[in-house]
């Protein structure tokens, strides 16, 4: 069994290329279907989300660049447009590289965003898919579940996925570093634009409780509060409310500051210097960049928050370093479980259990069929072992069969009948 | 007993390396390691404590040997209280090499503890000296905590105002966590010092009628006390939070360290052994 990748991903294939191969998941099912003959092509599985398209097959055929024809034609014929305007941009893979791929992208490191989860969950789904449209067998099943174990141990065991990399989750991280646990802090949306909705759902996850909403239009403030079960307040009543307000997230189309030295001066006075933290993703600023000065309040504008993101990005790409070693460590591990549990060895034994046989019996007999030249002798050894391996070849075509599509019990159980040992 | 010490030092170095590997690879698996070993020497070291103790007879806490011996013993078991109550494993990153290099100090070290039973006197209030230099010695192992949480106060408030984050970032307790344990450390550590400074007056009242002896350890330690107090009423009424409070945190700690080391230097009756 060779195991055979071929796919295009966002490094490789534009958008334009993309979009026009994207599976719907019904797509893929009956797609699985056309792609996985039982011949040549043994199991399949196809996985396309907005940044990947890519066809595993474990399949028998001797020759690769076949199979690698035949999945581009499928591409071509399934999505229905002309191969060559794809062809240059397909990677192909087969063995440890399909195997090494394929644990790349679970684990994340083959992601635009690296060490981001979503990737994981859509792995997931492309397998349920060609799950349930049957084209999975020993191989792929083996192969996903690695996979999904090494995206684990690479998630805990590096720092891939341990900081921020978006304007609305660094209000979490940031948050967790001054803050400690976020349970029980209040947040005060000043304007409610997208991104501070964002970013409030991310606090309210981690655990904020109280949401306070100070914008322009009334209405937009009371149906964010009705939906965090907050309260809206008045953008003039800003400088009564910002003493209560644990972590402020300010972003309004105000031409000047909202929130200046004074305003932010008395609001800590009034906690009685107990640490806030604003961020300030409006342009232009809502915060008096001099608020950053006194103690115990914390200022990120948008500068501040992408210059953090770029550096989050680059301790990523060092953490993907330590990623990649264990992702090469595991493909040999698997490579070494897949031979294991090949099914050569026992077909070999089965073999030769059954020429053992004819030859011992034919040593029994020996005796009684007198002088023979060394042709004859030659002839009667030639026509019982062509006996036994004509016995044996049903035997021998059904176990592969079965071992291919993964049913090891009818294995075993032709194991069991020969006596067959490891 | 060195045989035991030793072992429970091997406890330590474990703990200290796995702490250290944890603190750099934010590995769960090698803190639990660097736990379990810690408690080990802690629990060895406990037993020589008490060995000591048993065969020769009197408090194993007098002169150089068993102060490093004691200390060390004193801030494994501080670190354990701390984490007990608060997220905070890094803090073993920092005490426990130290702890490792104090009983290591203490096993190289030879005692002439001749004069033990000469200082302590005879009187009465003998009793009391073991706990005036006990509460002292816990006192000074709080201290090095609210130190410790100091000084992680100011790293990261620092990276927090000038936006940008070192590989400590990610690696220390959160702002609250650390100020938290640096105002209960404080306020633990200053009650063991009162208490402290108050039993060794009441022994020396007993044994030479007086309370004061204008000793260099004893007027530092009186200042100790001061600073520290003066740490924990500003941070009541609100008006040293946060960084200022940190300084005081790293100032005090630079006075204990005068005192335990400075009075040796400065010939100061205090020095034993």
């Amino acid at each position: 069994m060779t195991i055979v990748l071929v796919g295009l991903n966002h490094k490789t294939a534009p958008v334009e290329v993309r979009e026009r191969l994207a599976f719907t998941d019904e797509d893929c099912a009956t797609g699985l279907h056309a792609l996985v003959d039982g011949e040549s092509v043994r199991e399949g599985l196809i996985m396309s989300t907005c940044n990947r398209v890519e066809v595993l097959t474990a399949t028998s055929v001797e020759s690769v660049s076949d199979v690698f024809g035949r999945i581009t034609t499928f591409l071509s014929e399934a999505r229905n447009i002309p191969a060559d305007l794809f062809n240059s941009h397909l990677y192909k893979h087969e063995d440890d590289g399909a195997v090494r791929h394929i644990f790349r992208v679970a684990s994340s490191l083959d992601s635009m965003v690296v060490g981001e989860p979503q990737v994981l969950g859509q792995v997931r789904r492309a397998y349920a898919l060609a799950v349930e449209a049957g084209t999975t067998g020993r191989v792929l099943n083996r192969l996903v579940h690695h996979a999904l174990r090494v995206a684990k141990r690479v998630r805990s065991e590096t720092g891939i996925a341990a900081s921020a990399v978006s304007i609305s989750y660094m209000a979490v991280e940031l948050g967790r570093k001054i803050f400690g646990a976020l349970d029980g802090r209040t947040v005060l949306l000043v304007g409610a634009g997208e991104m501070a909705e964002l970013s409030a759902r991310h606090l309210i996850n981690a655990g904020a409780t109280r949401i306070l909403i100070a914008n322009r239009t009334k209405e937009t403030a009371e149906r964010l509060a009705n939906e965090f079960q907050g309260k809206a307040v008045d953008l003039s009543d800003l400088p009564k409310y910002l003493p209560e307000a644990d972590i402020v997230i300010c972003s309004t189309g105000a031409p000047d500051y909202l929130i200046t030295y004074q305003i932010a001066k008395k609001a800590l006075e009034k906690r009685r210097n107990r640490p806030s933290f604003y961020i300030d993703i409006s342009v232009p600023r809502n915060i008096d960049p001099r608020v950053g000065e006194i103690n115990n309040l914390f200022v990120f504008d948008i500068d501040d928050l992408e210059a953090v993101i770029a550096s989050n990005i680059r301790e990523r790409e060092r953490e993907a370093e330590r990623a990649e070693l264990i992702v090469e460590s595991e493909v040999m591990q698997f490579q070494q479980s897949l031979r294991t549990l090949d099914i050569g060895p026992t077909l070999g034994a089965l073999r030769q259990k059954m020429q053992q046989i004819a030859r011992s019996e034919l040593e029994r007999q020996r005796s009684r069929l007198g002088e023979l030249t060394p042709e004859q002798q030659e002839a009667i050894e030639a026509l019982l072992i062509a006996t036994v391996n004509k016995i044996s070849h049903p035997v021998i075509h059904r176990l592969r069969n079965s071992y291919s599509i993964g049913e090891d019990d009818e294995v075993q159980a032709v194991r069991d009948m020969f006596g067959l040992e490891d | 007993m060195k045989l035991i010490l030793l072992t429970a030092l091997a406890a330590y170095v474990i703990a200290a390396i796995h702490s250290l590997l944890a603190f750099v690879n934010k590995r769960r698996a090698l803190e639990s390691i660097a736990l379990w070993t810690a408690g080990i020497g802690l629990a060895l070291h406990t037993a020589s404590l008490v060995l000591d103790w048993v065969q020769d007879g009197r408090y194993p806490l007098f002169g150089l040997r068993e102060t490093l011996s004691f200390l060390a013993w004193t801030i494994v078991a501080t670190y354990f209280i701390v984490i007990s109550r608060y997220r905070a494993q890094a803090l073993g990153t920092f005490s426990l090499p130290l702890v490792s290099i104090l009983t290591f100090a203490a096993i190289l070290t030879r005692d002439h503890t001749g004069g033990a039973e000469g200082a302590a006197g005879s009187t009465t209030a003998a009793w009391m000296f073991p706990v005036h230099t006990t509460l002292l010695v816990f006192a000074y192992a709080a201290f090095f905590v609210v130190f410790m949480a100091s000084v992680m106060y100011l790293l990261q408030e620092r990276e927090l105002k000038l936006k940008t984050f070192s590989a400590f970032f990610h690696r220390l307790p959160s702002l609250t966590t650390v100020n938290e344990i640096a105002t209960l450390a404080a306020g633990v550590g200053l009650m063991l010092l009162s208490l402290g400074i108050l039993t060794g007056m009441l022994w020396s009242s007993e044994r030479d009628g007086r309370i004061w002896h204008n000793d260099p350890k004893e007027i530092l330690a009186g200042l100790t006390w001061l600073l520290y107090m003066v740490l924990i009423l500003y941070r009541a009424s609100a008006r040293w939070r946060g960084r200022r409070a940190a300084w005081l945190g790293v100032l005090g700690f630079a006075l204990v360290l005068c005192t335990f080391f400075g009075a040796r230097l400065m010939g100061s009756y205090h020095v034993f052994g």
